[in-house]
């Protein structure tokens, strides 16, 4: 007890000159969320954190902060000092933020901590929708123009990147897109009738799926969920798809470029170890989330991939408000 | 049989039902000081009671959900500074009577009233709750954008001055809650190419501003005067009173219940319907309204407590939050293993009957400790106006900084302050710019939402209002409140009794 | 007081709203018009932002309630230019006295001070000036009163909501973690 004492008093006296990683943390470490109380990422960060904390031997206090899609958060973290005080806990939006107009910082200016998980979409309709799978979908649309109605959630959401993917390989389909605030809401619209047809994050709509409140036309993987094994892939209704595949949005935990190397590291070790607890991986699991639980070089490499991959898919799809080009987003080899 | 034992199981185990009574207690505590809302409670919860099981940690949410929408009431009527959106109206008829001295009633009333709409609430979800929440999903965005002109039509009896001022008031709040990057289209708007403004105005922060700030600051004119001496030997209102009003608090509590249990409109918007709706069904009140009418304290506060219930309703069977707070609500059941979704009724029908059970006790510790502890809270009204003007801004500031840890937002709240004041000295009303920006959103989302799904075609968008009849019901009532606030009506209500005589 | 004070009519309950029916009070018709500026800039704003092209469009609702808001303050200038002024006010006794000008000018040191210099002496400054001014008693209460509310709230919001306000000079995080230590994970 003495120790501690002694420890935190020597600490406050040095200030945070002395804030050497052997000691980090000595104070309470803040996390930014970059979405909303109850949405997922926030559920996801409150779930984790609680056991990297005990790794960490530390205490970090998470706060909510809102607006811009995700951008104030992403800025306030990018302003604070970079030696791993300050934690943004965020999901895959900001890889997109250059060339959608919404900034000019991204993941780019932080260090990947640790990425948690990566979810899968998923095309769900309204139980009346008059089809009951991808191809009769396909065929109403041709069928009627202009008719049916697809959720979105803005520019650079899932939906806004699934519905890239479906104009791409099948030519550009006239429907009218809906727009929602995020995709429970959408969901809950998709339940109501007011949209026939909504692509959402799997973990959104499972449990949906499962009590028979919404149809899944397909899910827009490579392989089959085992949650959901008896919904087809998008690959086995048109190989076309599998170029893109697998996509999915993610969560990770990031740090200010510049940070340390063994604050990173410890923190990296803290999340990882904290993401390995069984009641997590359980959680995430029944949610219909991927684990990944990466850091390092992988994780920059799976960052410069996805961005890469996302960023082009939506310029071609003309939903872009400036070219990946400008930023030096290469375009993926084929 | 095993219903009734999952229901009781709050009333068995000591342990619950104390978390359920210390939830509450700090949930009138938090909901009374503005800024400390029940979501920010609840989302702290969820880290809090991590490690425990998730019965204990339900108990404790629920308890402060409760105790927290009632809890706003208690500023509002002392202080004028409602504690929560929802108490923006008790304070309309609450502060009136608290001038007189009349507090103790205000709060007795105020506390029963809550009592019986939470009642209400509770017993919809018990009995009706898969009906409700169809109802509640069949809604339409055409359907919302329809409630939200409903809504925004309260304005003319929210401004009892002049209503060309109230108006104004309104359209303002509704340009409020559309600054910032539109959440549609990422459009920015009224930012005027500043980068604070992208984020938009909290409207807590345009409440706490409006409300408290500016509040504060008339009070300084009369800083030296002794506050109005409280009388608070008799509260529990005597059984007549309360009889006399059960009528209009059945029709104000299904208000609150329908409001609470669509997603996306919650007890603020109920309790400003229902204060609407009490002003229009009581012919001859007392005391008028915005003078200390009772009615103006039943209506709101059955309302929002009414709302609660009602909340719970889409998300105890589909899984969809009626609120922020069941929001939150349905994380802390992911994060303790539940797979909340229309299969938590099938599956796991104890936790339904549990959080009844559970809301039944918070809403009889809501009564308990409403009565009960009421003269700290005068105290509190009574202390020097010198010390108690600086703390009321302090905390506003603390409040606005507090919604989204954003330093913009006590800037914000600061410029209305000053902003209300003025208003406030030239006679323009502040409850419509808060009634414009709750329902901003609501209104412009979903007017979008229903001219997109028709194809920009008026015609075919007409055409379905009324092929809906949910739609027709709404569009009447639209057409019928607004003809009764236009000089067309006194006129033509004129003549007919001309005729007649 | 059994109804609120009839010589200043003061707002301070919303229901009935300061100002006079007929007269129009020092200051009202300035107001007025820096109302209806302030509204033709937001149309004007509204406007651009997507201009007339659909329904639909996100400037659609904007446009609406700014059309309405410089419609509404228009009528209201002109029907206060219309008003005899109230002869017994001025603006320096009844609308902007010496206190309110005081606290205003308060708030906006607080503002400007809160970043730089961190919430909780920003916030006893605040207090003990606020509390002095309109006490005017000794120096024991003043202190006394201001820090003790003071570190009320800093406890509510800072350790059971963790509401973190800017630290500024003050090590916070380093002495709550401190306290954390101290009573071992209660916190």
């Amino acid at each position: 007890m003495n120790k501690i004492i002694l420890a935190t008093v020597s600490a406050l006296a040095l200030g945070a000159v002395a804030a050497q990683a052997q000691d980090y943390p000595t104070k309470e470490i803040q996390g930014i969320i970059q979405w909303g109380a109850g949405g997922s990422t926030d559920t996801v960060m409150r779930a984790v954190t609680p056991h990297a904390e005990e790794v960490l031997g530390g205490t970090v206090v998470m706060q909510n902060v809102t607006g811009g899609v995700g951008a104030i958060a992403l800025n306030n973290v990018e302003s604070a000092d970079a030696d791993g005080y300050t934690l943004l806990m965020g999901a895959e939006n900001p890889l997109l933020y250059k060339v959608m107009g919404l900034g000019d910082k991204d993941y780019g200016d932080f260090i990947p901590v640790d990425l948690l998980a990566r979810g899968t979409a998923i095309l769900v309709a309204n139980n009346d929708a008059p089809f009951d799978d991808y191809a009769g979908m396909m065929q109403y649309i041709k069928d009627n123009p202009g008719e049916l109605k697809l959720g979105a959630t803005g520019p650079g959401g899932l939906p806004s990147v699934i519905t890239a993917m479906m104009d791409t390989v099948e030519g550009k389909l006239d429907v009218i897109s809906v727009p929602y605030d995020g995709d429970g809401p959408a969901l809950t619209a998709l339940q109501g009738g007011a949209i026939d047809v909504m692509p959402a994050v799997l973990g959104a709509s499972i449990e949906g799926i499962r009590a028979g409140t919404m149809k899944p036309l397909a899910i827009f993987d490579t392989e089959a969920s085992d949650k959901l094994p008896d919904v087809p892939t998008i690959v086995s209704e048109n190989e076309a798809y599998g170029a893109y595949l697998p996509w999915g949005p993610f969560f990770g935990v990031f740090v200010k470029e510049g940070t340390p190397d063994d604050v990173v590291a410890k923190l990296s070790d803290a999340f990882k170890q904290g993401a390995e607890n069984a009641d997590f991986v359980k959680l995430m699991d029944e949610r219909g989330f991927t684990m990944m639980n990466i850091s390092g070089d992988e994780a920059e490499e799976f960052l410069t991939n996805w961005q890469q991959n996302t960023a082009w898919l939506l310029q071609d799809a003309g939903l872009t408000s400036a070219s990946p080009e400008e930023f030096g987003i290469e375009k993926p080899a084929e | 049989m095993e219903t009734v034992l999952a229901f009781l199981t709050v009333f068995t185990q000591p342990q619950l039902f104390l978390l359920v009574g210390v939830g509450t207690f700090a949930g009138v505590y938090v909901g009374a000081i503005p800024g400390l809302s029940v979501t920010m409670a609840v989302s702290i919860l969820i880290s809090f009671t991590f490690s425990w099981d998730v019965y204990p940690a339900i108990a404790l949410m629920i308890g402060i959900y409760m105790g927290g929408v009632y809890g706003g009431s208690r500023t509002a009527i002392l202080l004028n500074i409602p504690g929560a959106p929802s108490a923006i109206a008790t304070a309309m008829d609450g502060y009136p009577m608290a001038q007189k001295g009349e507090a103790g009633t205000a709060i007795g009333v105020t506390t029963v009233m809550s009592f019986i709409g939470g009642f209400i609430g509770i017993i919809v979800l018990a009995l009706a709750a898969p009906f409700v929440s169809d109802f509640a999903l069949s809604f339409q965005p055409r359907d919302y954008m329809l409630l939200a002109v409903l809504g925004i039509l309260l304005v003319g009896s929210l401004s009892t001055g002049s209503l060309v001022k109230g108006i104004f008031a309104g359209a303002f709040g509704l340009a409020i809650g559309a600054v910032g990057r539109d959440p549609l289209t990422f459009a920015e708007r009224f930012t005027f190419d500043f980068r604070l403004l992208e984020g938009g105005i909290s409207f807590i922060a345009v409440m706490i501003g409006m409300f408290g700030v500016s509040e504060a600051l008339m009070q300084l004119q009369h800083a030296d005067k002794t506050a109005v001496k409280q009388k608070i030997s008799r509260i529990v209102p005597s059984w007549g009173t309360v009889r006399r009003h059960l009528p209009l608090s059945l029709q104000t509590s299904s208000i609150g219940v329908i409001i609470g249990a669509l997603p996306g409109t919650g007890g603020d918007i109920a309790a400003l319907m229902a204060y609407d709706h009490a002003k229009r069904v009581t012919k001859n009140p007392e005391v008028p309204f915005g003078q200390g009418a009772i009615e103006g304290l039943v209506a709101p506060e059955t309302a929002n407590n009414a709302a609660v219930g009602g909340a719970f309703i889409p998300m105890m069977t589909l899984g969809i939050p009626g609120d922020a707070v069941t929001a939150i609500m349905i994380g802390a059941l992911f994060i303790h293993g539940l797979n909340p979704g229309p299969m938590l009724m099938v599956d796991q029908p104890h936790m339904f009957w549990f959080i009844v059970g559970a809301l039944c006790v918070a809403n009889c510790f809501m009564l308990l400790f409403g009565l009960t502890g009421i003269k700290l809270f005068t105290r509190i009204v009574e202390m020097p106006r010198a010390v108690l003007i600086p703390l009321i801004m302090l905390l506003s500031i603390v409040g606005a900084y507090a919604v989204n840890n954003a330093i913009t937002d006590v800037y914000w709240m600061l410029a209305f302050g000053v902003f209300g004041y003025f208003m406030r000295h030239y006679g323009y009303p502040l409850g419509p710019v808060i009634l414009g920006v709750i329902l901003s959103r609501l209104l412009d989302d979903n007017w979008r939402r229903a001219i997109i799904s028709d194809r920009e075609d008026l015609g075919r968008f007409f055409g379905g209002i009324l092929h809906s009849p949910l739609s027709l019901v709404l569009f009447v009532a639209v057409i019928l409140i607004f003809v009764s606030q236009t000089p067309v009506w006194a006129k033509a209500k004129a003549m007919l009794r001309k005729e007649s005589a | 007081m059994t109804t609120p004070d009839p010589i200043h009519h003061d707002g301070s309950s919303d229901a009935l709203p300061g100002g006079y029916d007929a007269r129009r009070r020092p200051g009202e018709l300035v107001f007025a018009i820096l109302l209806t500026v302030a509204s033709l800039a937001l149309l004007w704003n509204a406007y651009g932002i997507a201009g007339l092209s659909k329904l639909s469009s996100p400037g659609a609702i904007p446009m609406a309630t700014s059309a309405v808001m410089v419609v509404t303050a228009l009528i209201v200038t002109v029907r206060t230019a219309r008003q005899p002024r109230v002869a017994d006010e001025t603006v320096a006794r009844d609308i902007l006295p010496g206190t309110v000008i005081l606290f205003v000018g308060l708030l906006v040191g607080y503002a400007l001070l809160l970043r730089p210099l961190g919430f909780l002496p920003t916030s006893a400054l605040f207090l003990i000036v606020g509390i002095k001014v309109l006490s005017r008693r000794g120096w024991g209460f003043t202190l006394g009163t201001a820090l003790l509310s003071l570190a009320v709230i800093w406890l509510i919001f800072r350790l059971v909501f963790s509401v973190l306000m800017p630290a500024g000079i003050v090590p916070e995080a380093e002495f709550v973690q401190m306290l954390r230590n101290l009573f071992g994970g209660v916190l």
